[in-house]
């Protein structure tokens, strides 16, 4: 496995196109947010956004996309033909994302926290795990539908913006729509880290937990189901 | 010093693959290898030749664990060929397609396949062997085809393993470098490392295979060794006639740019018939011949069979 994520780590640097879409994207989106930021509002709202969109663009559509150009090339067949597990193989590809992901979130929050520090440090830290547990779940998932890593621009979008749209509504909690916003995946993960950065009553929390463990739990058994090790003939 | 013993190391019984070409379509399933047996032991080197779309590929794949037969039995080395704990460790295997990730280097391409292969050796070792040192540190999008299929080799033969298969490893090579590649092969079956390969080059087989598997339409039809296969084949004899074509004391089967042509299976007695009329009346053979058939006419046959056994 260590073998599998040090070689990843040099292709993050080396391929133009998964040094953009792993680095600069979420950078960027981190970037957006914090400079649209109320002042003088409290810190959770843009932390629970930055979190779920830095982590939906960062470890969902890069480990989408990197798993689709692992496979096309045939080089997770040869892996396959290694002595080494299935899980040993994933986990190798996908961890060197995840870390850079969680650098790259830890370095936003750090800078938001400089200004409004967190409530409940580890709450906040729960949510980003499972924020990428989930989002991990998800790329196995729309992997296994993914042809190319061309492809995996177009079949990212529904899950990308489902997380979005659930992080930005879910910056005003309460009113019609509250079960819609918990339930999208992301959307429960953003009010989960507004309510322990800015601090309140964390008798919400384990429903905020829950539809993100859903989420990584449905993601991994459509990823049983779907995903496959070479392309289709 | 080569030693083929009688110990198995790859048997398949009755295996049958089927493709399915369309999600859950019956219609869209192709069945690639049908019933097929094969035995290979502990230090032969086994080909596997056959017309293009024959199964070999799928049989290698089979037999390499990549596909579950639909039917059959597969044991690699005493075991399921897909166990990577206890088969996986000592199978060396080189795809008919790369795999290889063009961003990284010849160095890390083969020091990557060493770590996750379950054996130890030395990259600059490995390199060495297959001549690849003076392009260690080049990147793999930057090699020629040849290359790259060198760098196959070298993830293959990896820490020396105790099985290797081959799928079709000098496609694409020179000749300089398929004589290379055929070197270490050569050297490693001295080590005592048994080959399973496919090829198209038919001389290989037959000058470098302990017994060749002929496969067609995914059966396997012709087995044996190169002498036991190409036993009852056709020799041909040519030659200047010296004298009107009539006058020649065997049947004859043409003409060919001037020479007689004269295909036989009782090639001995001809050549003592023909050299004892040309000596009774002085004659000289110009441009005599004598062509052994090979493989390659038993291919032919092969090539002209109906898809059932």
């Amino acid at each position: 496995m260590n073998a599998i994520a040090i070689a990843e780590f040099r292709l993050l640097v080396r391929n133009r196109l998964v040094a953009v879409c792993a680095i600069l994207c979420p950078v960027l989106f981190g970037a957006a947010f914090y400079l649209n930021r109320d002042p003088h509002a409290a810190g959770g709202s843009v932390a629970g956004v930055q979190v779920v969109t830095m982590a939906a663009m960062g470890t969902y559509v890069s480990a989408t996309t990197t798993l689709a150009s692992r496979r096309q090339t045939l080089y997770l067949k040869r892996m396959r033909g290694a002595a080494i597990s299935d899980r040993s193989i994933l986990t190798g590809l996908v961890i060197p994302l995840i870390t850079v992901n969680i650098a790259q979130i830890a370095v936003a929050l750090g800078i938001l926290a400089s200004q409004s520090a967190p409530a409940n440090l580890p709450l906040v830290i729960a949510a980003i795990v499972l924020a990428e547990a989930m989002f991990t779940g998800l790329a196995l998932a729309t992997a296994g539908l993914t042809a190319s890593p061309e492809q995996a621009q177009y079949t990212t979008i529904p899950i990308f913006f489902a997380a979005l749209a659930g992080a930005i509504l879910s910056q005003a909690p309460g009113g019609d729509l509250t079960a819609l916003k918990r339930t999208l995946p992301g959307g429960a993960l953003t009010e989960l880290i507004m309510t322990a950065w800015n601090g309140g009553s964390l008798s919400n929390a384990p429903l905020l937990l829950l539809p993100g463990l859903v989420w990584a739990a449905l993601g991994v058994l459509a990823a049983r189901t779907f995903f496959r090790w070479e392309p289709r003939r | 010093m080569r030693e083929t013993t009688h110990e198995t190391v790859i048997e398949a019984q009755d295996v049958s693959f089927t493709y399915r070409l369309g999600r859950g379509s019956a219609k869209g399933a192709y069945t690639a290898v049908q019933g097929l047996g094969l035995t290979v032991r502990r230090g032969e080197l086994y080909a596997l030749l056959g017309t293009n779309g024959a199964g070999k590929t799928t049989t290698l794949e089979v037999l390499e664990g990549h596909r579950s037969p639909a039917s059959g039995r597969v044991t690699v080395l005493g075991g399921d060929p897909s166990d990577r704990r206890r088969v996986r460790p000592r199978v060396g295997i080189m795809l008919q397609e790369s795999g290889l990730v063009a961003e990284l280097t010849v160095r890390e391409s083969v020091a990557l396949a060493g770590a996750v292969s379950g054996r130890r050796d030395e990259v600059d070792a490995v390199l060495d062997r297959v001549g690849l040192t003076a392009k260690g540190r080049t990147r793999v999008a930057q090699l020629s085809g040849g290359e790259k299929r060198r760098v196959d080799f070298a993830m293959a033969i990896w820490g020396t393993p105790e099985l290797v298969f081959l799928d079709e490893p000098t496609t694409g090579l020179d000749p300089a470098s398929r004589d290379a590649v055929w070197a270490v092969v050569e050297d490693l079956r001295t080590r005592g490392t048994t080959f399973l390969l496919t090829t198209h080059y038919l001389e290989e087989a037959e000058q470098h295979a302990d017994r060749v598997g002929l496969m067609h339409a995914g059966n396997l039809r012709r087995e044996g060794t190169v002498a036991d296969l190409t036993a009852n084949s056709v020799t041909t004899i040519r030659f200047v006639p010296p004298s009107a074509v009539d006058d020649i004391p065997i049947p004859v089967s043409g003409t060919e740019n001037g020479l007689v042509v004269i295909r036989t299976r009782t090639v001995q007695r001809d050549v003592r018939t023909l050299n004892a009329w040309a000596d009774a009346h002085g004659y000289e053979l110009a441009r005599f011949s004598v062509h052994e058939s090979g493989l390659d006419e038993v291919f032919r046959a092969l090539g002209s069979e109906g898809t059932k056994a």
